[in-house]
């Protein structure tokens, strides 16, 4: 048993680590989005591994479903982006790689140096693996022990909703949109006052 | 399943294969079951489309191919796979090639969790209609690859406009679902059709009730007002008239898969009628009880189940076909009726779509939800979740209290949600003067 499940976590890893290089090595920025989509499709994979199915589920649903879209979405709005690329060369390039490295080992040195490899997986009152958390237990931590936090991040998702209005909202009298079949005929008949009889009002 | 080719291989044959092997050997088995019903869903719905709508527009439809026409779908199918496959030159080639199949890929996942019968699921997922969803999301990055590759005008304004349509609407349809999840505890797709058992009142509400698996959760105020909003993001979802402005023919060729031709149209016409099916299904399963109808629940209990392992198999056999039957009937019963409103109404304009979505469907969902908590308070809690005042009533008289008490609420949000609404967009149809006055004065 636990070959199969190393043979498939090792499928699963390849397709992820492939993706994510294919995301910065990639030309074209719509085709990095698409191998980012990809990664985010094999960390779903590994979390059903892992027999998180409601945590699996969630990922595809809010990382392939939804993040991917805004990616995108933002991607094609900027299409000015698409074919300039400045790419750093000689020794910014090398710099710019190292600090990268740097950054990057000093979150995962101390991560690998300090976890404790090999544990056991947890049991149950008689020896039984433990059953499986559950949606239904993730939903009563939420609501119970970890309140402040579920509703402060409710809190924070609000206030960017309401910013998205904000910036997206427009004052009445600076808004420009099409005129409709109906304005359009009302205006030529206004721009013609010699023929246009009295508006009928509205 | 695992069951059976464990009994088959290991003690008929006594080869002795290891448990992953035996679970392998099933879900393939199970899996290529359904590859090979899932098209002929397809080809009917096909068929089934064309001849209704020609009765509604007073016309014949498909009726040369073998009796009634039957074989049209058929001969549609070797028409698609001998045309030429033609690609555009300016195309991003590899991505006009995958976008068909992620398209594709998510609705035959869909498959996985969606039971046709008793004790006929292919995988019986705790988060099945999460999965449901979440899967069919996916299906929105395939539209983006195709109407991006394509690179055409037409093709990219079809992607956004489905895009946008489809995240607008998976909104109220999962917000839908959720005073459904309210309502029976569960997100398993099998344990909202076990909850539906009973006579118009669902059993776990009631206990004692004949059992005819009657207790659809259709008849209660939420569930009625859940599935048609629930009926109605699914027509947007599945790219229905009057929802169909992301290919509307008449304005931008054919959306998103302009550029594609043979076999990978046909892969998007698949699609389309699969996910038209699944949603079908689904809105059975969900409101209307799936399998659960008169003689089922009897017939099952006789079977051979994790619960009755003695039991007859012919009552397996029985029970799976009567299920089947009601699955079915129901799917077909609701995709009648998304023909139907296919025939009896014209095409949205995109603001109309948006407004409806938004500020229509979602606040009525959400004043849904509200009764979900309702209905569960007056029904299930008693004093220990300080609910005190319904501890010496009767069930019968809970239940009661319960339907009037959400039947009012939203019966009554309709209505000023309705008002409200009907106002916003009758100004939107008006000339507007002050608006004219700045057009003139600027220009």
């Amino acid at each position: 048993m636990p070959t199969v499940i190393q043979i498939v976590f090792g499928l699963i890893s390849a397709l992820i680590i492939g993706a994510a290089m294919m995301v910065v090595l990639a030309r074209n920025v719509i085709h990095a989005a698409l191998w980012l989509i990809a990664c985010f499709f094999g960390v779903g994979a590994l979390y059903l591994l892992l027999e998180a199915e409601f945590l699996a589920v969630v990922q595809v649903l809010i990382y392939v479903g939804a993040i991917s879209i805004l990616i995108l979405f933002a991607i094609m709005l900027t299409r000015e982006l698409e074919g300039a690329r400045q790419l750093a060369r000689g020794w910014r390039l090398w710099l710019g790689g190292a600090i990268c490295a740097l950054l990057f080992a000093g979150v995962l040195v101390p991560t690998l140096a300090g976890h404790p490899w090999n544990v056991p997986p947890p049991l149950g009152p008689a020896g039984t693996p433990e059953v499986v958390i559950g949606a239904a237990d993730l939903g009563r931590g939420f609501v119970f022990q970890y309140l402040l936090q579920f509703q402060v991040a409710g809190v924070l998702l609000t206030v960017a909703l309401i910013g998205a209005i904000v910036i997206a909202y427009e004052e009445r009298g600076r808004r420009r949109r099409v005129l409709t079949l109906a304005e359009e005929h009302e205006l030529r008949k206004r721009q013609e006052p010699a023929t246009a009889e009295p508006p009928a009002g509205d | 399943m695992y069951d059976i080719v464990d009994a088959l291989l290991n003690r008929t044959f006594g080869l002795g294969w290891p448990g992953w092997s035996v679970a392998l050997i099933g879900h393939l088995f199970v899996a290529s079951l359904l590859f090979v019903v899932a098209p002929f869903q397809m080809l009917f719905f096909t068929y089934y489309e064309r001849r209704a709508i020609a009765r509604m527009q007073d016309r014949v439809g498909p009726n040369r191919v073998g009796p009634e026409g039957i074989w049209q779908p058929l001969a549609d199918g070797v028409k698609l796979f001998t045309k030429e496959d033609i690609v555009p030159d300016v195309a991003d080639k590899w991505v006009h090639l995958i976008a068909p199949c992620v398209v594709v890929a998510p609705t035959m996942f869909m498959f996985a969790v969606l039971p046709w019968g008793p004790g006929m699921v292919p995988v019986n997922l705790s988060v099945g209609l999460l999965f449901f969803f979440a899967i069919a999301s996916v299906t929105t990055v395939g539209l983006m690859m195709a109407g991006w590759a394509s690179n055409n005008k037409f093709a990219l304004l079809g992607a956004m406009r489905a895009v946008a349509q489809m995240v607008s609407y998976e909104i109220p349809a999962v917000l839908s679902l959720l005073a459904i999840v309210m309502l029976t505890g569960t997100l398993s797709v099998v344990e909202l059709i076990a909850y539906q058992g009973g006579l118009f009142i669902a059993s776990a509400d009631m206990p004692g009730l004949p059992d005819l698996g009657l207790g659809w959760i259709v008849f209660t105020p939420v569930g009625l007002l859940a599935f048609l909003v629930f009926f109605v993001a699914a027509l947007a979802e599945g790219e229905r008239t009057p929802f169909d402005i992301p290919e509307a023919d008449s304005e931008i060729v054919a959306g998103y898969m302009t550029e594609y031709s043979g076999m990978k149209f046909g892969l998007f016409y698949l699609a389309q009628y699969l996910l038209n099916f699944l949603l079908c299904a689904m809105a059975a399963v969900v409101f209307f009880g799936g399998w659960q109808g008169p003689g089922v629940g009897w017939l099952y209990a006789q079977a051979i189940s994790p619960a009755n392992p003695d039991g007859s198999g012919v009552f397996n056999v029985l029970a799976g076909v009567l299920g089947v039957f009601y699955m079915l009937a129901k799917t077909y019963g609701l995709f009648f009726v998304m023909i139907w409103v296919r025939g009896s109404f014209p095409r949205l304009r995109v603001d109309q779509l948006m407004d409806f979505g938004w500020k229509f469907l979602i606040p009525l969902t959400l004043v849904n939800v509200l009764s979900a908590a309702l209905w569960v308070a007056l029904t299930r809690w008693g004093p220990e979740q300080g609910i005190t005042f319904t501890a010496g009533w009767s069930p019968l008289l809970r239940w009661g209290a319960a339907f009037v008490a959400t039947g009012a609420v939203n019966i009554g949000a309709y209505l000023a949600l309705g008002r409200v609404y009907a106002t916003a967009q009758a100004g939107r149809g008006r000339v507007d003067v002050d608006e004219l006055e700045l057009v003139t004065t600027t220009r």
